[in-house]
């Protein structure tokens, strides 16, 4: 049953930098046919992974973002009744009014269902909606079909996503939840990996450069009492700017200085303790 | 195959369920586990579902394919000594590193996790030395700071390494920083304190109800109807009592100082007050506890749906607890002992909690803290003990 599948197996994305150890864990949920619950702080790359998956197994990508406000049924269709209501007064559309499924459209997890190929679904920040929210989308997607009441039809999946899950939580999710996916926390990369994805991201980037940025990079992630360290994506936008500035030169920053520091701190309250924590230790 | 494994991690306290096990069983049929690094990566990613666990799993993963030992309780101990040489060290650094024969300014360079690394790693060599050498995990170098002189935020990443063996990456212990024993963070706070809300309609009407709008319109045979309904929102009424004042609180400081600021952000209607101990005739709107006295009695007016939450140890004499005019405080005379003023508070106020720092175990060997926690139901200041306090909180009656 899963001779389709045991060709496919992922080895990266041409964007991303891929730890062996989560290729192992993605392979072994593709599967088990579980789904995968990532987490991990911000800027680790836990939604550039769903991206990655779907690029290099050759799978469409759906993302369902989740909001505190959703409902399972959002996700899964929706029953347009206002539509209705409109047509069966005014009478001016092409569609039946007395066939209501002309008006269910699916939602993110019904389209990755109904999808004539296999597809990845990515579920992203399902810590924002409620628990009863996520046991329930849980048991949809462990049965892998669900009802639309309002026209008594069971919408079975032509093919089993791979699913990508994401939390930023720090707190735990529920513990059927938990049972039933398999789980991997990613950690922030160190200096080695990330100098590999500043190679991804900027080719042809002066080593010298490289080495000092990051050096500075994970200086300032170790400032006490920031809130919100630099992550990977602060760090991409920063090379970025260094870069499109011609008067900067790399020496600047063995010196200790930080230029561009908005880049890498968004919060002003961080962005004052760091630049204070740079000016003090200047030389 | 490997059921010990599973029992072992069982019995460590890591939540495995047979579950899981059995899926696990089911990747090995699959032949998806060719090594054991791909054991290691497949066990932990299918049986251990959070990154606090991940370094327990790594500690029986080591004792179990290699005989690493355990930690045995003995570890907490030294983690007190070692606590007990950090605070020694902050009052006399000089006179600590000549008896620990090291650098002052060696010790000096190093982060206050560092230093506490490294005054276990000392601690550990001298109980070894008494004891004859038992076995520890030996990854920790003889340097100040060892193996752990990785930055503190982040952690390593062992899949670089292809040659080193699981085994190894296991005894790396790189999820350390991940463990429960972590103190909470002001994140950490916010998500027990985020369920601790009260939605009640206000404002103008400018929500469609669609429920009761189709309803309507259905009533009036499709003549469309809009229902429209004021919006909810967050009315919580919280009232926040600290214990500021004698020593006993003093090691606490922080971590309440962390949930006082927090609770300011998230409640709108949110009165702080202060007490010394425990509550006689008033609490203080200023930390100090002077300008602004707030009689207890007022208190009784205040709406029965307002949250008490009561932070303190709870930890006295029992007469300051027990006897009318119990008070330390020559100033504060009262004709009630604070047991009947505590009283009183508890049955005016249904949604009220008593959060402890002190750790749980500890209660039950303080009189003060069993004769309060009649009054109040008392929970831990952590995670765990916040998340159960909130939703005591919560409860409708």
């Amino acid at each position: 049953m899963n001779s389709q599948l045991q060709n496919q197996r992922f080895t990266g994305g041409s964007k991303y930098v891929l730890d062996p150890e989560l290729a192992k864990i993605v392979n072994i949920s593709i599967e088990l046919e579980l789904p995968l619950l990532l987490k991990g702080e911000p800027g680790t790359g836990k939604t550039m992974l769903a991206h990655a998956i779907a690029e290099a197994l050759n799978m469409p990508l759906i993302v369902l973002n989740v909001k505190s406000s959703m409902k399972l049924v959002d996700a899964l269709y929706q029953y347009d009744t206002l539509t209705r209501l409109n047509d069966s007064r005014f009478g001016d559309s092409q569609r039946d009014v007395s066939n209501i499924e002309e008006y269910i459209k699916m939602g993110k997890i019904g389209q990755a269902f109904a999808s004539d190929w296999r597809v990845v679904l990515l579920i992203d920040e399902i810590d924002k909606a409620d628990t009863d929210f996520q046991d329930d989308m849980l048991d949809v997607l462990d049965q892998m079909h669900f009802d639309i009441i309002e026209i008594d039809k069971t919408i079975k999946a032509k093919n089993r996503p791979v699913i990508i899950i994401t939390s930023n939580a720090k707190k735990d999710l529920s513990d059927p939840f938990l049972g039933r996916c398999n789980f991997h926390h990613i950690a922030f990369p160190t200096p080695e990996i990330m100098r590999e994805i500043v190679g991804v991201h900027f080719p042809q980037l002066d080593r010298d450069l490289a080495k000092a940025c990051l050096e500075t990079f994970y200086r300032l992630r170790e400032i006490p009492g920031v809130e919100k360290k630099p992550a990977t994506r602060e760090l991409i936008n920063w090379i970025r700017a260094l870069r499109s500035d011609p008067d900067f030169q790399s020496g600047r920053l063995s010196k200790g200085e930080v230029p561009y520091l908005g880049v890498l701190f968004k919060k002003s309250s961080d962005f004052v303790t760091a630049a204070q924590h740079i000016a003090r230790f200047r030389h | 195959m490997f059921v010990d494994f599973f029992y072992k991690l069982r019995e460590r306290g890591i939540p495995v369920t047979p579950t899981s096990f059995l899926r696990l069983q089911k990747a090995l049929r699959l032949g998806l586990v060719n090594s054991l690094e791909d054991f290691y990566i497949a066990a932990r990613s299918i049986l251990v579902k959070s990154e606090r666990y991940f370094d327990l799993y790594d500690q029986v993963f080591a004792y179990y394919f290699r005989g690493a030992e355990l930690p045995d309780p003995e570890g907490l101990e030294l983690k007190e000594a070692a606590k007990m040489l950090l605070e020694e060290w902050l009052r006399d650094p000089q006179g600590l590193a000549r008896a620990l024969g090291a650098g002052e300014e060696e010790l000096a360079r190093l982060t206050p996790q560092q230093l506490m690394e490294y005054f276990l790693q000392r601690i550990k060599e001298q109980t070894e030395a008494h004891h004859g050498g038992s076995k520890w995990i030996g990854t920790r170098g003889t340097s100040p700071v060892g193996h752990s002189g990785h930055h503190p935020g982040g952690m390593r990443v062992g899949g670089r390494s292809q040659s080193q063996s699981a085994v190894k990456v296991a005894l790396d212990r790189r999820y350390r920083d991940y463990s429960q024993e972590k103190p909470l963070t002001h994140a950490q706070m916010g998500e027990a304190l985020k369920r601790l809300r009260y939605m009640i309609p206000v404002g103008p009407k400018d929500r469609v109800n669609v429920d009761k709008t189709i309803y309507e319109t259905m009533r009036q045979g499709g003549e469309i109807e809009i229902v429209l309904d004021r919006r909810l929102k967050d009315r919580l009424k919280v009232v926040l009592m600290i214990d500021n004042g004698g020593w006993s609180m003093d090691p606490y400081v922080e971590v309440v100082q962390l949930l006082f600021n927090y609770a300011r952000d998230q409640f709108k209607d949110l009165k702080t007050y202060f007490f010394h101990n425990t509550i006689y005739d008033y609490v203080w709107e200023d930390p100090p506890r002077i300008r602004k006295p707030h009689r207890i009695d007022e208190f009784f007016r205040f709406d029965p749906e307002t949250r008490l939450i009561i932070v303190g140890d709870a930890s006295m004499a029992p007469y300051e607890l027990m006897a009318a005019d119990g008070s330390i405080h020559i100033e504060e005379r009262s004709l009630h002992t604070s047991l009947d003023r505590l009283h009183l508070l508890a049955k005016v106020f249904r949604h009220a909690a008593w959060i402890n720092p002190r750790f749980e175990h500890e209660w039950n060997y303080v009189r003060t803290i069993q004769s309060i926690r009649q009054l109040f139901p008392m929970f831990e200041l952590t995670l765990d003990g916040l998340d159960k306090a909130v939703r005591h909180l919560m409860k409708s009656n």
